[in-house]
Protein backbone atom coordinates (compact mmCIF):
# COMPACT_ATOMS: atom_id res chain seq x y z
CA UNK A 1 0.00 0.00 0.00
CA UNK A 2 1.10 3.61 -0.39
CA UNK A 3 1.74 6.28 2.58
CA UNK A 4 -1.26 6.11 4.35
CA UNK A 5 -3.12 8.61 6.62
CA UNK A 6 -0.64 8.96 9.82
CA UNK A 7 -3.39 9.60 12.15
CA UNK A 8 -3.80 5.42 12.72
CA UNK A 9 -0.59 3.64 13.40
CA UNK A 10 2.84 3.24 12.27
CA UNK A 11 2.15 -0.65 11.21
CA UNK A 12 0.12 1.22 8.06
CA UNK A 13 3.11 2.52 6.43
CA UNK A 14 2.56 -0.20 3.67
CA UNK A 15 3.50 -3.16 5.83
CA UNK A 16 0.41 -5.64 4.46
CA UNK A 17 2.09 -6.26 1.20
CA UNK A 18 4.34 -9.04 1.27
CA UNK A 19 6.45 -9.62 4.20
CA UNK A 20 7.07 -7.56 7.30
CA UNK A 21 9.73 -4.88 6.02
CA UNK A 22 12.85 -5.86 8.17
CA UNK A 23 15.69 -2.79 8.46
CA UNK A 24 19.55 -4.67 8.44
CA UNK A 25 21.53 -2.06 9.85
CA UNK A 26 25.01 -2.22 8.09
CA UNK A 27 27.44 -4.46 9.78
CA UNK A 28 28.90 -2.00 11.45
CA UNK A 29 28.50 1.78 12.75
CA UNK A 30 30.79 4.12 10.58
CA UNK A 31 31.74 7.76 11.31
CA UNK A 32 30.72 8.83 7.79
CA UNK A 33 28.45 7.84 4.85
CA UNK A 34 31.75 8.46 2.54
CA UNK A 35 33.58 5.64 4.78
CA UNK A 36 30.37 3.28 5.08
CA UNK A 37 30.15 3.50 1.11
CA UNK A 38 33.87 2.83 0.82
CA UNK A 39 33.79 -0.64 2.94
CA UNK A 40 30.99 -1.57 0.76
CA UNK A 41 32.80 -0.95 -2.44
CA UNK A 42 35.41 -2.57 -1.33
CA UNK A 43 33.71 -5.42 -0.50
CA UNK A 44 32.12 -5.87 -3.56
CA UNK A 45 35.93 -5.65 -5.29
CA UNK A 46 34.74 -2.30 -7.04
CA UNK A 47 31.72 -3.06 -8.17
CA UNK A 48 29.86 -5.23 -11.00
CA UNK A 49 30.54 -3.55 -14.43
CA UNK A 50 27.15 -4.38 -16.28
CA UNK A 51 26.03 -4.06 -20.03
CA UNK A 52 23.14 -2.85 -21.39
CA UNK A 53 21.87 -6.42 -21.36
CA UNK A 54 23.01 -7.11 -17.86
CA UNK A 55 22.10 -4.32 -16.18
CA UNK A 56 18.91 -5.05 -13.80
CA UNK A 57 15.94 -4.00 -14.93
CA UNK A 58 12.95 -2.50 -12.99
CA UNK A 59 10.42 -1.58 -15.42
CA UNK A 60 7.05 0.32 -15.38
CA UNK A 61 4.98 2.18 -13.22
CA UNK A 62 5.64 1.38 -9.08
CA UNK A 63 3.93 3.00 -6.05
CA UNK A 64 5.63 3.35 -2.23
CA UNK A 65 4.91 -0.04 -0.36
CA UNK A 66 5.57 1.05 3.34
CA UNK A 67 8.96 1.69 4.96
CA UNK A 68 10.53 2.01 8.54
CA UNK A 69 11.89 5.45 9.03
CA UNK A 70 9.31 6.21 11.56
CA UNK A 71 10.66 3.61 14.24
CA UNK A 72 14.00 5.33 14.80
CA UNK A 73 12.07 8.45 15.74
CA UNK A 74 8.99 7.16 17.35
CA UNK A 75 8.28 4.67 20.34
CA UNK A 76 5.28 1.58 19.85
CA UNK A 77 2.88 1.72 19.51
CA UNK A 78 3.34 4.45 16.40
CA UNK A 79 1.33 7.61 16.44
CA UNK A 80 -0.03 7.12 19.73
CA UNK A 81 3.82 6.81 20.72
CA UNK A 82 6.15 9.29 22.12
CA UNK A 83 9.43 10.93 20.44
CA UNK A 84 12.21 8.30 21.06
CA UNK A 85 14.81 10.55 23.20
CA UNK A 86 18.29 10.86 21.86
CA UNK A 87 17.81 9.98 18.59
CA UNK A 88 17.98 13.27 17.49
CA UNK A 89 20.08 16.42 18.64
CA UNK A 90 18.90 18.42 21.39
CA UNK A 91 17.94 20.92 18.98
CA UNK A 92 16.33 18.51 16.67
CA UNK A 93 14.49 16.93 19.00
CA UNK A 94 12.99 19.84 20.86
CA UNK A 95 11.83 20.90 16.69
CA UNK A 96 10.57 17.49 16.21
CA UNK A 97 8.33 16.85 19.23
CA UNK A 98 6.29 20.01 18.82
CA UNK A 99 5.77 18.72 15.55
CA UNK A 100 4.92 15.41 16.62
CA UNK A 101 2.78 17.58 19.64
CA UNK A 102 0.22 19.06 16.61
CA UNK A 103 0.56 15.21 15.57
CA UNK A 104 -1.01 13.44 18.26
CA UNK A 105 -3.50 16.72 19.54
CA UNK A 106 -4.49 18.23 16.84
CA UNK A 107 -4.73 14.85 14.76
CA UNK A 108 -2.94 16.79 11.76
CA UNK A 109 0.60 18.65 11.76
CA UNK A 110 -0.46 22.10 10.85
CA UNK A 111 1.45 22.95 7.78
CA UNK A 112 3.55 21.10 5.17
CA UNK A 113 6.64 22.80 3.08
CA UNK A 114 5.24 21.00 -0.19
CA UNK A 115 2.26 23.40 0.19
CA UNK A 116 3.99 26.02 -1.19
CA UNK A 117 5.81 23.70 -3.93
CA UNK A 118 9.05 23.10 -2.68
CA UNK A 119 10.05 19.56 -4.37
CA UNK A 120 10.06 16.66 -2.13
CA UNK A 121 13.57 16.44 -1.87
CA UNK A 122 15.20 12.90 -0.60
CA UNK A 123 14.72 11.75 1.70
CA UNK A 124 11.55 12.50 1.24
CA UNK A 125 11.34 11.71 -2.37
CA UNK A 126 11.77 7.67 -1.06
CA UNK A 127 8.23 7.58 0.75
CA UNK A 128 6.05 10.19 -1.39
CA UNK A 129 3.01 8.47 -3.01
CA UNK A 130 2.30 8.92 -6.92
CA UNK A 131 4.26 6.76 -8.79
CA UNK A 132 7.77 6.42 -9.59
CA UNK A 133 9.70 4.69 -11.99
CA UNK A 134 13.41 3.37 -11.87
CA UNK A 135 15.54 3.24 -15.15
CA UNK A 136 18.73 1.69 -14.91
CA UNK A 137 21.77 2.18 -17.79
CA UNK A 138 24.84 0.73 -17.18
CA UNK A 139 26.59 4.24 -16.81
CA UNK A 140 23.37 5.62 -14.72
CA UNK A 141 20.29 5.09 -13.42
CA UNK A 142 17.17 7.79 -13.49
CA UNK A 143 14.74 7.38 -10.49
CA UNK A 144 11.37 9.41 -11.62
CA UNK A 145 9.15 10.56 -9.07
CA UNK A 146 5.51 11.53 -10.35
CA UNK A 147 5.23 13.96 -7.55
CA UNK A 148 6.03 17.25 -8.92
CA UNK A 149 8.10 15.14 -11.79
CA UNK A 150 11.29 14.92 -9.22
CA UNK A 151 14.26 13.36 -10.73
CA UNK A 152 17.12 11.72 -8.98
CA UNK A 153 20.21 10.72 -10.93
CA UNK A 154 22.64 7.94 -9.86
CA UNK A 155 26.25 8.16 -11.32
CA UNK A 156 27.40 4.86 -11.64
CA UNK A 157 31.20 4.32 -11.28
CA UNK A 158 32.03 8.40 -10.88
CA UNK A 159 32.95 10.32 -8.35
CA UNK A 160 30.88 13.36 -6.58
CA UNK A 161 30.85 16.27 -7.94
CA UNK A 162 29.11 20.31 -7.71
CA UNK A 163 29.57 22.73 -9.59
CA UNK A 164 27.28 24.57 -8.37
CA UNK A 165 28.61 25.54 -5.07
CA UNK A 166 24.95 25.12 -3.10
CA UNK A 167 23.40 21.88 -2.05
CA UNK A 168 20.45 20.70 -4.08
CA UNK A 169 16.94 18.81 -3.40
CA UNK A 170 18.47 15.84 -4.20
CA UNK A 171 21.90 16.45 -4.05
CA UNK A 172 24.24 14.17 -5.85
CA UNK A 173 24.26 10.63 -5.61
CA UNK A 174 27.16 8.18 -7.07
CA UNK A 175 26.71 4.45 -6.85
CA UNK A 176 27.79 1.41 -7.87
CA UNK A 177 26.27 -2.46 -8.92
CA UNK A 178 27.21 -5.33 -6.60
CA UNK A 179 25.81 -7.80 -8.80
CA UNK A 180 22.24 -7.02 -9.07
CA UNK A 181 22.16 -4.64 -5.89
CA UNK A 182 22.47 -0.99 -6.45
CA UNK A 183 24.51 1.07 -3.66
CA UNK A 184 24.70 4.38 -3.76
CA UNK A 185 25.89 7.52 -1.86
CA UNK A 186 24.33 11.07 -1.50
CA UNK A 187 25.45 13.69 -0.56
CA UNK A 188 24.99 17.88 -1.05
CA UNK A 189 21.51 17.57 -0.09
CA UNK A 190 19.16 20.55 1.13
CA UNK A 191 17.28 20.82 4.30
CA UNK A 192 14.44 18.72 3.57
CA UNK A 193 12.30 16.37 6.09
CA UNK A 194 11.04 12.63 5.96
CA UNK A 195 7.37 13.96 6.38
CA UNK A 196 5.35 16.22 7.77
CA UNK A 197 5.08 14.38 10.62
CA UNK A 198 8.48 12.98 11.24
CA UNK A 199 11.99 14.94 11.78
CA UNK A 200 13.46 17.81 10.04
CA UNK A 201 16.86 16.45 8.21
CA UNK A 202 19.88 19.00 7.80
CA UNK A 203 22.16 20.60 4.84
CA UNK A 204 24.58 17.91 6.19
CA UNK A 205 22.22 15.07 5.34
CA UNK A 206 23.53 12.19 3.78
CA UNK A 207 23.07 8.46 2.65
CA UNK A 208 24.30 5.32 1.66
CA UNK A 209 21.59 3.03 0.42
CA UNK A 210 21.50 -0.53 -1.15
CA UNK A 211 18.26 -1.12 -3.48
CA UNK A 212 17.55 -4.48 -4.53
CA UNK A 213 14.50 -6.69 -6.32
CA UNK A 214 13.16 -9.67 -4.04
CA UNK A 215 10.61 -11.85 -4.76
CA UNK A 216 8.55 -13.52 -2.40
CA UNK A 217 5.66 -16.42 -2.80
CA UNK A 218 2.99 -15.96 -4.23
CA UNK A 219 4.15 -13.50 -7.20
CA UNK A 220 5.32 -10.78 -4.88
CA UNK A 221 7.93 -8.58 -5.96
CA UNK A 222 9.08 -5.63 -3.83
CA UNK A 223 11.87 -3.08 -4.96
CA UNK A 224 13.59 -2.81 -1.49
CA UNK A 225 15.92 -0.11 -0.31
CA UNK A 226 18.05 -0.81 3.01
CA UNK A 227 19.22 2.89 3.87
CA UNK A 228 21.55 4.39 6.91
CA UNK A 229 21.25 8.38 7.24
CA UNK A 230 23.60 10.27 8.37
CA UNK A 231 23.04 13.69 9.36
CA UNK A 232 26.24 15.41 11.72
CA UNK A 233 23.36 18.04 13.11
CA UNK A 234 20.01 16.51 13.36
CA UNK A 235 20.88 12.89 14.93
CA UNK A 236 23.42 11.66 17.87
CA UNK A 237 24.13 8.60 15.64
CA UNK A 238 23.37 7.22 12.13
CA UNK A 239 19.92 6.02 11.38
CA UNK A 240 18.60 2.75 9.72
CA UNK A 241 15.88 2.21 7.20
CA UNK A 242 14.41 -0.18 5.05
CA UNK A 243 11.80 1.80 2.17
CA UNK A 244 10.27 -0.56 -0.55
CA UNK A 245 8.14 0.21 -3.51
CA UNK A 246 5.90 -2.10 -5.46
CA UNK A 247 4.51 -2.65 -8.73
CA UNK A 248 2.35 -0.07 -9.71
CA UNK A 249 -0.64 -2.81 -10.77
CA UNK A 250 -3.75 -1.11 -10.46
CA UNK A 251 -2.37 2.31 -11.90
CA UNK A 252 -0.86 0.23 -14.70
CA UNK A 253 -4.47 -1.57 -15.33
CA UNK A 254 -5.65 1.60 -15.21
CA UNK A 255 -3.95 3.10 -18.14
CA UNK A 256 -2.24 5.91 -16.24
CA UNK A 257 0.26 7.43 -17.65
CA UNK A 258 1.93 10.30 -15.49
CA UNK A 259 1.60 13.82 -16.81
CA UNK A 260 4.32 16.37 -16.20
CA UNK A 261 2.39 18.68 -13.80
CA UNK A 262 4.30 21.48 -10.97
CA UNK A 263 2.67 22.15 -8.22
CA UNK A 264 3.10 26.28 -8.51
CA UNK A 265 0.27 26.87 -11.45
CA UNK A 266 -2.31 24.38 -10.00
CA UNK A 267 -1.95 24.05 -6.21
CA UNK A 268 -3.92 27.08 -4.30
CA UNK A 269 -3.29 25.98 -1.05
CA UNK A 270 -1.07 28.15 0.92
CA UNK A 271 0.29 28.66 4.97
CA UNK A 272 -1.96 31.37 6.52
CA UNK A 273 -2.07 33.85 9.08
CA UNK A 274 -2.86 31.58 12.13
CA UNK A 275 0.31 28.74 10.68
CA UNK A 276 -2.28 26.64 9.23
CA UNK A 277 -3.01 25.47 5.49
CA UNK A 278 -5.56 27.09 3.77
CA UNK A 279 -7.39 27.67 -0.03
CA UNK A 280 -7.60 30.23 -2.11
CA UNK A 281 -11.57 29.61 -3.82
CA UNK A 282 -12.23 30.80 -7.08
CA UNK A 283 -13.36 34.62 -7.35
CA UNK A 284 -10.41 35.63 -4.52
CA UNK A 285 -7.71 37.30 -4.68
CA UNK A 286 -4.22 35.12 -5.44
CA UNK A 287 -6.99 32.22 -6.64
CA UNK A 288 -5.08 30.49 -10.01
CA UNK A 289 -7.07 28.93 -12.19
CA UNK A 290 -5.17 25.74 -13.40
CA UNK A 291 -7.66 24.90 -16.23
CA UNK A 292 -8.04 29.00 -16.82
CA UNK A 293 -6.29 30.95 -19.93
CA UNK A 294 -2.72 31.48 -20.32
CA UNK A 295 -1.04 35.12 -20.51
CA UNK A 296 -2.58 35.67 -24.17
CA UNK A 297 -6.17 34.94 -23.06
CA UNK A 298 -7.04 36.94 -27.24
CA UNK A 299 -5.65 34.85 -28.83
CA UNK A 300 -7.80 31.58 -30.00
CA UNK A 301 -6.84 28.26 -28.40
CA UNK A 302 -5.11 29.09 -25.23
CA UNK A 303 -7.53 27.66 -22.63
CA UNK A 304 -5.86 25.56 -20.49
CA UNK A 305 -9.06 23.27 -20.47
CA UNK A 306 -9.52 22.15 -23.89
CA UNK A 307 -11.77 19.34 -23.98
CA UNK A 308 -14.37 21.16 -21.76
CA UNK A 309 -13.44 24.89 -21.77
CA UNK A 310 -15.28 25.18 -18.55
CA UNK A 311 -14.77 29.19 -16.83
CA UNK A 312 -15.20 29.72 -12.86
CA UNK A 313 -17.38 32.16 -12.20
CA UNK A 314 -18.77 33.51 -8.88
CA UNK A 315 -20.38 36.77 -8.90
CA UNK B 1 -23.46 38.70 -5.63
CA UNK B 2 -23.53 35.08 -4.46
CA UNK B 3 -24.05 34.25 -0.82
CA UNK B 4 -21.93 32.21 1.02
CA UNK B 5 -23.09 29.84 3.71
CA UNK B 6 -21.88 29.98 7.27
CA UNK B 7 -21.43 26.45 7.88
CA UNK B 8 -22.42 26.22 11.90
CA UNK B 9 -20.36 22.94 12.78
CA UNK B 10 -20.13 20.68 15.76
CA UNK B 11 -18.41 18.01 16.60
CA UNK B 12 -19.77 14.48 16.52
CA UNK B 13 -17.32 11.69 16.45
CA UNK B 14 -13.72 11.16 15.19
CA UNK B 15 -13.79 9.52 11.80
CA UNK B 16 -10.57 8.17 10.22
CA UNK B 17 -10.17 7.80 6.97
CA UNK B 18 -8.67 4.50 5.16
CA UNK B 19 -8.51 6.29 2.72
CA UNK B 20 -5.09 6.28 0.68
CA UNK B 21 -3.28 9.78 1.17
CA UNK B 22 -2.00 11.59 -2.29
CA UNK B 23 -1.02 15.05 0.05
CA UNK B 24 1.28 17.33 -0.44
CA UNK B 25 -0.49 19.43 2.62
CA UNK B 26 -1.98 19.06 5.78
CA UNK B 27 -5.61 18.44 6.45
CA UNK B 28 -6.08 20.49 9.50
CA UNK B 29 -8.09 22.78 7.37
CA UNK B 30 -10.83 21.13 7.13
CA UNK B 31 -13.23 19.80 9.66
CA UNK B 32 -13.21 16.03 9.79
CA UNK B 33 -15.83 15.28 12.20
CA UNK B 34 -18.46 17.04 10.04
CA UNK B 35 -20.02 15.34 7.00
CA UNK B 36 -22.55 17.15 4.96
CA UNK B 37 -24.67 16.08 1.86
CA UNK B 38 -25.15 18.90 -1.02
CA UNK B 39 -26.56 18.72 -4.42
CA UNK B 40 -25.40 20.87 -7.41
CA UNK B 41 -24.42 21.37 -11.24
CA UNK B 42 -20.75 20.53 -12.41
CA UNK B 43 -19.20 23.16 -13.43
CA UNK B 44 -15.74 22.32 -13.68
CA UNK B 45 -13.86 18.57 -13.00
CA UNK B 46 -9.89 19.86 -12.11
CA UNK B 47 -8.57 16.52 -12.52
CA UNK B 48 -5.27 17.97 -12.00
CA UNK B 49 -2.00 17.26 -9.80
CA UNK B 50 -1.52 17.41 -6.78
CA UNK B 51 -5.15 17.47 -5.78
CA UNK B 52 -8.27 17.00 -7.77
CA UNK B 53 -10.78 19.72 -7.42
CA UNK B 54 -14.45 19.61 -7.97
CA UNK B 55 -16.59 22.97 -8.24
CA UNK B 56 -20.29 22.50 -8.69
CA UNK B 57 -23.18 25.63 -8.58
CA UNK B 58 -25.28 24.99 -5.46
CA UNK B 59 -29.03 26.89 -5.55
CA UNK B 60 -29.74 28.79 -2.28
CA UNK B 61 -33.38 29.08 -0.90
CA UNK B 62 -33.34 32.54 -2.25
CA UNK B 63 -32.65 30.96 -6.14
CA UNK B 64 -29.18 32.57 -6.02
CA UNK B 65 -26.35 30.20 -6.65
CA UNK B 66 -23.07 29.38 -4.98
CA UNK B 67 -19.75 27.98 -6.55
CA UNK B 68 -18.71 25.01 -4.32
CA UNK B 69 -15.58 24.16 -4.47
CA UNK B 70 -14.43 20.39 -3.37
CA UNK B 71 -10.98 18.68 -2.86
CA UNK B 72 -9.90 15.45 -3.87
CA UNK B 73 -7.50 13.27 -4.09
CA UNK B 74 -4.48 13.48 -6.47
CA UNK B 75 -5.11 11.48 -10.30
CA UNK B 76 -2.59 8.37 -9.75
CA UNK B 77 -4.83 7.23 -6.39
CA UNK B 78 -8.44 8.46 -8.24
CA UNK B 79 -7.64 6.15 -11.60
CA UNK B 80 -7.50 2.72 -9.38
CA UNK B 81 -10.65 3.79 -8.12
CA UNK B 82 -12.42 4.13 -11.58
CA UNK B 83 -12.32 8.32 -11.30
CA UNK B 84 -11.18 10.11 -14.47
CA UNK B 85 -11.12 13.39 -16.28
CA UNK B 86 -14.40 12.54 -17.69
CA UNK B 87 -16.25 11.03 -14.41
CA UNK B 88 -18.39 14.60 -14.09
CA UNK B 89 -18.74 16.86 -16.60
CA UNK B 90 -19.91 20.49 -17.01
CA UNK B 91 -23.64 20.59 -16.49
CA UNK B 92 -23.98 17.25 -14.71
CA UNK B 93 -26.33 16.74 -11.59
CA UNK B 94 -24.18 15.06 -8.65
CA UNK B 95 -25.05 14.89 -4.90
CA UNK B 96 -21.43 15.69 -2.86
CA UNK B 97 -20.99 14.31 0.62
CA UNK B 98 -18.16 16.84 2.08
CA UNK B 99 -16.37 17.80 4.86
CA UNK B 100 -16.64 21.23 5.48
CA UNK B 101 -13.62 24.15 5.26
CA UNK B 102 -13.45 25.45 9.02
CA UNK B 103 -13.52 28.94 8.19
CA UNK B 104 -17.22 28.56 6.80
CA UNK B 105 -16.48 29.43 3.23
CA UNK B 106 -18.20 27.41 0.83
CA UNK B 107 -16.00 24.73 0.00
CA UNK B 108 -14.53 21.28 1.69
CA UNK B 109 -12.86 17.98 1.42
CA UNK B 110 -14.67 15.27 -0.80
CA UNK B 111 -15.85 12.27 0.61
CA UNK B 112 -17.93 10.54 -1.97
CA UNK B 113 -20.09 11.19 -5.10
CA UNK B 114 -23.23 10.36 -6.56
CA UNK B 115 -23.33 11.22 -10.17
CA UNK B 116 -26.51 11.44 -12.47
CA UNK B 117 -27.33 7.91 -12.71
CA UNK B 118 -27.81 6.92 -9.33
CA UNK B 119 -23.96 5.06 -8.85
CA UNK B 120 -20.75 6.24 -6.63
CA UNK B 121 -17.67 7.18 -6.75
CA UNK B 122 -14.65 7.93 -3.90
CA UNK B 123 -12.62 10.69 -4.76
CA UNK B 124 -11.98 11.42 -1.52
CA UNK B 125 -8.45 12.41 -0.06
CA UNK B 126 -6.95 12.59 3.76
CA UNK B 127 -9.29 15.39 4.38
CA UNK B 128 -13.11 13.18 4.28
CA UNK B 129 -14.01 9.73 4.37
CA UNK B 130 -15.10 8.74 1.69
CA UNK B 131 -15.07 5.31 1.58
CA UNK B 132 -17.43 1.71 1.53
CA UNK B 133 -18.68 1.86 5.09
CA UNK B 134 -19.59 5.28 5.32
CA UNK B 135 -21.42 5.61 1.84
CA UNK B 136 -23.33 2.78 4.04
CA UNK B 137 -23.86 4.47 6.99
CA UNK B 138 -25.00 8.15 4.68
CA UNK B 139 -27.06 5.99 2.67
CA UNK B 140 -29.42 5.16 5.51
CA UNK B 141 -29.37 8.97 6.70
CA UNK B 142 -30.20 9.82 3.11
CA UNK B 143 -33.41 7.92 3.03
CA UNK B 144 -34.66 9.83 6.20
CA UNK B 145 -33.54 13.02 4.74
CA UNK B 146 -30.27 13.77 7.00
CA UNK B 147 -27.75 16.56 4.66
CA UNK B 148 -25.72 16.69 8.09
CA UNK B 149 -23.63 14.12 10.15
CA UNK B 150 -24.66 16.74 12.95
CA UNK B 151 -28.43 16.46 11.93
CA UNK B 152 -28.26 12.85 12.38
CA UNK B 153 -26.46 12.67 15.30
CA UNK B 154 -28.77 14.97 16.90
CA UNK B 155 -31.33 12.89 15.67
CA UNK B 156 -30.46 9.47 16.38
Amino acid sequence: MLAAVPAVSLAQFGRGYGPPLVTIPPPMQFATSEAHYAYLLEQADGGTTHTIESVPKWYGLWNTAGNTSMDAFVDAPGFSGKVREGVLTPEYEVAYKERWREQQELGQVKYDRLTHCEPAGYPRFLLEPYTHEFINMPHQSYQINDFANSIRRVYIGQEHKNLYGTHSWYGDTVGFWDGDRLVTHTVDLLPADFTRWAPMTSNQFESVEVWELKSYPDGIERLEVQVTFYDSFAFEKPVNAIYAFRHATAQEEAGHRPQHWECELTSNSYLDEDGTTNFRLPGEEGYKDARGSTLFPELPGQTRDPIYNTTLTND
Amino acid sequence: MKRVFNLSVTLVTALLTATVVYAHHSFSQFDRDVEMVTTGTVQRWAFNNPHSWLYINVENEDGSETLWSFEGSAPPSLVTRGVVGSTFEPGDTVKVMFCPLRDGRPGGALGWVQLDDGSFVNPSDGGCNGGDANLERWKGWMEKGYTSSTQASATE
